[in-house]
């Protein structure tokens, strides 16, 4: 990381998702690897995440999701792009159908973590693609 | 890897008499059918009755939903059936909200009007066999309205229908979907429980550990929190609302979570018929036996089913299902291989039935009561678990009791500490999970199964059937009975609604109407979530 300055995300669930134990978790590993976490909790519509963003300056956005029809995400996407934030890099997370990930990476989210994904793994991947990096 | 129970006791190598030289029989276990119900509450078990086996049906329409039900009756559910209701209800919010239009019919069913309940309902008998709907207290509210409803208007003797409509006030702490505030969602527990009981209508309420367990809890926990909602919400129905206990007692049922730790899931079950029996007689006076016998089903555990390598799940499902049945209980509902990817596909419904069956039939679990009794390990296990759910029981007696512990944020604490302890002791190898941190695959080497979709097509098919059907209700009549519920709702917490949530219901109001319009007259917002306007005027 050195002089980098610390990065900063959102973990947000989106729509009437409350089952929040993967955001809660995911909050606090990022947090013991040194990235701020904005955790907005739950019943967030993407204009809400989305305002947020805006006004807290994230680097990223973290969608927590459990079977939910996954519209919402796509919405969240299209309000991004509307407001001209293709930097601000967006992830989700959770028990998301492998169909769904193929169709949710088409549609601009840039990473999707299944329970298989490591700790680390999130760390990594977060740390290595945000605006300002290589990649990012 | 980690030798000790989910509570951090440590397990010995080998136990021994000495180990439960201090059991005394008749005093801690008692024969089958005989306090303190260690050993179960029917003296011919499984024989004289074997457990509801059932799967949770619930996703896309109410007419899918129906269809799903006949289809399970036919892959074997017997004694019972059980729905899960929606986002959108869980809310409850209407299917066209413009949040409930995104989401209605996700993970349950979308049960926002009497009209949605007739639908799931249609060609299904509604006796003979527990109904059983599993809700937040805003839909369990309405739920018992329905079951009212629908038995006047289809003859059906109410006194003849049994399972279970309402629901607990706290499941919101344990990840489940429902935005209405506590206090609310309490008195709505208990108008509903009261009317059930005052109108001696054979329904219960789910009083579970299930969610707090399935959130991360662990066996310990899940028991302290269990017997400290019981406590609370019981000692609310007889005090407040001044009930006898022994009608009380006829209204909760317990739905455990039940892991692949085998013996100390056995434990559990056994520990807690225990601890609510002595609990029943020593605070209550319980005066009838059946009062001191909690109603137990079991649900195998969502979380231990893994996303890698799913097939792994029917066996897991397999020892969890086992462990219920040794650990005795009225029914048991299984997660499926496919929990931690979609909603059952009829694939994985069929393999978790026939899980049951095979279990009931094919090992000999039903011949005998409670095999496992007197087994120096597991009498010290169950022992164990009691032991330590006391002492966080006590301490949430301490803080004032479960309302107090949640208000001051002890029990969402406890569960996020949980939740992380789990997840810790996954990665670090503490605990082995076979597919996800041993005999790991690539993804791509994962075999494929079947998926259950909602499309978000479906969601708005549901939204738009409510819109247009809400046009074509009696508005004069929905009118006039939502205006007696507005009143109704002002006259305070101890004022029992659920006459007239009756009416409204029978009037076809929708879940969201109802719900707005209680709102409303106790000076909250119509829409929880403040998008739309309260459609009637009233005054």
């Amino acid at each position: 990381m050195g002089k980098r300055k610390q990065i900063k995300v959102i973990i947000s669930m989106i729509g009437l998702d409350d089952h929040s134990v993967g955001g809660v978790v995911v909050s606090s590993i990022l947090r013991n690897a040194g990235i701020e976490v904005i955790y907005l909790g739950t019943y967030q519509t993407p204009e809400m995440i989305v305002q947020a963003a805006i006004q807290e300056d994230v680097d990223a956005i973290g969608i927590s999701s459990h079977g939910s029809n996954y519209s919402q995400i796509d919405e969240m996407i299209d309000l991004l792009r509307k407001k001209k934030m293709t930097d601000v890099l967006v992830i989700c997370g959770g028990t998301i159908p492998k169909k769904q990930i193929s169709r949710l990476k088409e549609k601009g989210v840039s990473e999707v973590f299944t329970p298989e994904s490591t700790s680390k793994s999130i760390i990594e991947y977060i740390e290595s693609n945000v605006r300002g990096t290589n990649h990012g | 890897m980690k030798r000790e129970t989910d509570y951090g006791h440590p397990i010995k190598l080998v136990y021994r008499p000495e180990d439960i030289e201090a059991l005394d029989y008749e005093r801690d276990l008692g024969d089958p059918g005989a306090y303190p119900y260690t050993r179960g509450y029917y003296p011919k078990g499984y024989r004289d009755r074997i457990w509801t086996q059932r799967m949770t049906a619930g996703l896309g329409s109410s007419v899918e939903t129906n269809k799903v039900l006949k289809k399970y009756r036919e892959m074997g559910e017997r004694g019972g059936m059980c729905v899960i209701c929606d986002r959108t209800f869980a809310m409850p919010i209407d299917a066209d909200h413009p949040l409930g239009r995104k989401e209605a019919g996700v993970l349950g069913w979308p049960g926002g009007s009497l009209l949605e309940f007739e639908e799931l309902m249609d060609g299904i008998p509604m006796t003979g066999q527990s109904v059983t709907l599993l809700s937040t207290c805003g839909s369990g509210y309405l739920q018992l309205a329905y079951i009212v409803a629908y038995a006047e208007k289809n003859g059906v003797d109410l006194n003849e229908v049994h399972g279970a409509a309402m629901s607990y006030p706290f499941a919101n702490c344990f990840g489940q979907s429902d935005c209405q505030p506590l206090d609310l969602n309490v008195k709505m527990f208990l108008d509903s429980c009261e009317y059930a009981i005052r109108n001696k209508i054979k329904m219960r309420s789910a009083i579970l550990s299930q969610h707090f367990r399935e959130a991360g809890a662990n066996n310990a926990q899940a028991l302290a929190v269990e017997m400290a909602m019981l406590n609370e919400l019981c000692s609310l129905l007889v005090y407040e609302r001044g009930l006898d206990f022994d009608d009380v007692a006829t209204i909760p049922f317990e739905l455990a979570s039940i892991g692949t730790r085998f013996f100390e899931e056995i434990a559990k079950v056994r520990a807690l018929r225990r601890m609510w029996a002595k609990f029943a007689k020593e605070k209550f006076n319980a005066k009838k036996d059946r009062s001191c016998q909690l109603v137990i089903a079991v649900h195998t555990s969502g979380r231990t089913m893994t996303y890698q390598q799913p097939l792994n799940n029917i066996v897991r499902a397999t020892i969890e299902t086992l462990a219920g049945a040794i650990g005795g209980c009225t029914a048991i509902d299984n997660a499926t291989m496919d929990n931690a990817h979609a909603e059952p596909s009829s694939l994985a419904a069929r393999m978790s039935l026939n899980t049951q069956h095979i279990v009931a039939d094919e090992t000999g679990v039903t011949d005998v009561v409670d095999p496992l009794a007197g087994s120096y390990f597991v009498e010290t296990l169950t022992d164990k678990v009691e032991e330590e759910a006391y002492k966080i029981w006590d301490k949430i007696e301490e803080m004032g009791g479960m309302i107090a512990a949640v208000e001051k944020g002890y029990i969402q604490d406890m569960v996020e500490e949980a939740m992380r302890e789990r997840h810790r002791e996954v990665e670090s190898g503490d605990r082995m999970v076979i597919g996800v941190n041993k005999l790991v695959i690539p993804p791509e080497e994962d075999y494929e199964i079947p998926i259950k979709e909602v499309k978000p097509d479906d969601s708005e098919q549901i939204a738009k059937r409510m819109e247009e059907w809400k046009k074509t209700r009696n508005i004069g009549l929905i009118e006039e009975s939502l205006s007696q519920l507005y009143e109704d709702a002002k006259k305070g917490d101890k004022y029992n609604l659920m006459p007239s949530v009756i009416e409204a219901v029978k009037a076809y109001s929708t879940a969201g109407e109802v719900m707005g319009v209680i709102r409303k007259g106790r000076g909250l917002s119509y829409d929880p979530f403040n998008m739309i306007e309260c459609p009637f005027e009233f005054e």
